[in-house]
């Protein structure tokens, strides 16, 4: 902000030199929102727009010269207001009041570096810690040594095209992998609930024989802890939003290799099964260096 | 019997008659009295029942729009230069969003419809989700609202562009609870914002609330006066 201040001075002093020939006076029309007057009222500093022909928005404290020019203004107050410039001076006039107290006064500005937070292909993925369909604690590190396909859903999920179809799929994946000779064998399936106080273990496990069968080979299922999902949600850019018993969310695919890099995601739910078997194939025949 | 014991006996039977029909009118009354009364309690104090006014609630601190380049589901680049002088109506999506999404998007459509004869009043729709929600994505959607592509703009484009926008401008990001989550924290997604002419946030309003519309408009017309 000070900084800011200095420059703003700075650009005055410069925009003086070129813009007034000795004498004259330039007035420009500005509007902004007042962060807050000077006890003597003889300052204001205002959050402004840029002010066309003359400076970009920022904000910075004016000098006022008529501290009448700001009876009846106060912080949070937005203004519409002339600046005027002269060779040696500039100060703020002709303050007019467009909305009383907008609103409290901050500076807030919400910075999101989504590539510094998402993880992308290549990235290592931060164990974490499950409680599978047994009752037992998963631990993504127990799968080192097999690629994974993990993906998000919950049982009470109601919708064929969402978290069933992600199963689904995980299904047609499994057995492509299973009746391929030729494929590799340390490649797993891993679904996960985000709604692990109903997704209690025996829900999972009776859960898992709809898509599965008795046969678990393969294919795990497991309900997430919220320090987890704290920690994995804004990495994988994923969203899940409790209301009663349903959840809105969206949909999340991940395959990792047998090291535990990620080496694709899958989004939303146009992808298909044998897309999702040959990103495992790949997945699992990784070497490192 | 007498004719006269007769006539005793009716003008008997009609005094009870008389109170019969005075005691069932004041004890039909006083049930209909006493169900209203219920009817009445039954709504929660502080709840607002489907005929109470949406409120308007101000924005907790100064909010102004921020400048954006964005891409509507036409493909075509909307900036904030684009939105000067309007009364913009947003609202805030992820298509996947089953729940409150498609109510809030429903209500946006009402608000698109009473304000056809305000050709100043446009409608934004900024998606959270940008990895999912494509322009193409956002065209299907759009057509779910029967959305005006010349009135209702529903932006996605660059992560970080959608959530300093949403961010700054509109939401505050404090939710902390990993089960009701969603990247950048931002909490009362469900909300409607009105920004003024003058790029002010002047008012949000619960996008769930039945008669959002009507009051989206009824404040449009206030900030006019």
């Amino acid at each position: 902000m000070k900084a800011w201040s200095y420059l703003g001075a700075l650009l005055l002093a410069l925009a003086g030199v070129v813009a007034a020939p000795a004498g004259e006076i330039k007035t420009y029309a500005a509007h902004g929102l007042v962060q807050g007057i000077a006890d003597d009222r003889r300052a204001v500093t205002i959050h402004h727009d840029a002010i066309p022909g003359y400076m970009m928005g920022m904000t910075m404290e004016f000098p006022v010269k008529d501290t009448n020019d700001l009876a009846g203004i106060a912080a949070g107050d937005e203004i519409n207001f002339t600046l005027a410039v002269s060779e040696t001076d500039s100060w703020v006039q002709n303050v007019r009041l467009l909305a009383h107290h907008v609103s409290e006064v901050t500076s807030n500005t919400f910075v999101f570096h989504s590539d510094s937070v998402e993880l992308h292909p290549g990235d290592l993925l931060p164990d974490g810690t499950l409680r599978s369909e047994s009752g037992g604690t998963l631990r993504f590190s127990d799968f080192h040594g097999q690629a994974v396909a993990f993906t998000f859903f919950f049982t009470r999920c109601p919708l064929p095209d969402y978290c069933m179809r992600m199963n689904r799929n995980f299904a047609a994946a499994r057995q492509i992998l299973l009746s391929d000779t030729h494929a590799p064998t340390n490649w797993q399936f891993l679904s996960i609930s985000f709604d692990p106080e109903f997704d209690q273990p025996e829900v999972l496990a009776s859960y898992a024989q709809l898509y599965r069968g008795e046969e678990s080979r393969h294919w795990l299922f497991a309900a997430v802890f919220r320090d987890t999902l704290r920690d994995l949600a804004p990495r994988l850019d994923l969203m899940v939003v409790h209301q009663g018993d349903a959840i809105s969310h969206n949909l999340r695919t991940v395959v990792i290799d047998p090291r535990g890099r990620i080496t694709s995601q899958f989004d939303g739910n146009a992808w298909t099964p044998e897309q999702l078997a040959d990103a495992l194939r790949q997945a699992a025949q990784t070497t490192h260096p | 019997m007498s004719n006269a014991a007769e006539s005793r006996q009716s003008s008997e039977e009609r005094l009870f008659l008389s109170i019969a029909v005075v005691a069932v009118l004041i004890l039909g009354l006083g049930y209909l009295g006493l169900m209203l009364a219920l009817n009445h309690r039954e709504k929660a104090p502080g709840v607002p029942g489907p005929t109470d006014e949406a409120v308007a609630l101000t924005p907790d601190h100064a909010r102004q729009l921020v400048d954006f380049s964005l891409t509507d589901r036409t493909g075509r680049t909307v900036t904030r230069a684009d939105l000067a002088g309007q009364f913009l109506v947003v609202d805030f999506l992820f298509t996947s969003c089953s729940l409150t999404c498609p109510v809030v998007n429903r209500h946006m459509a009402q608000i698109q419809q009473l304000t056809t004869n305000q050709p100043d009043v446009k409608l934004l729709s900024l998606t959270v989700d940008p990895r999912d929600d494509t322009t193409a994505v956002l065209a299907q959607y759009g057509l779910k609202f029967a959305a005006d592509t010349n009135r209702w703009w529903l932006l996605t484009g660059d992560k970080s562009v959608l959530y300093h926008l949403i961010g700054t401008s509109f939401l505050n990001a404090d939710l902390d609870d990993p089960f009701t989550y969603m990247p950048g924290n931002f909490s009362h997604t469900e909300r409607i914002a009105l920004v003024d002419g003058r790029g002010n946030v002047r008012a949000y309003f619960d996008g769930l609330s039945e008669n959002v519309a009507a009051a989206v408009v009824t404040q449009i017309g206030r900030l006019r006066q």
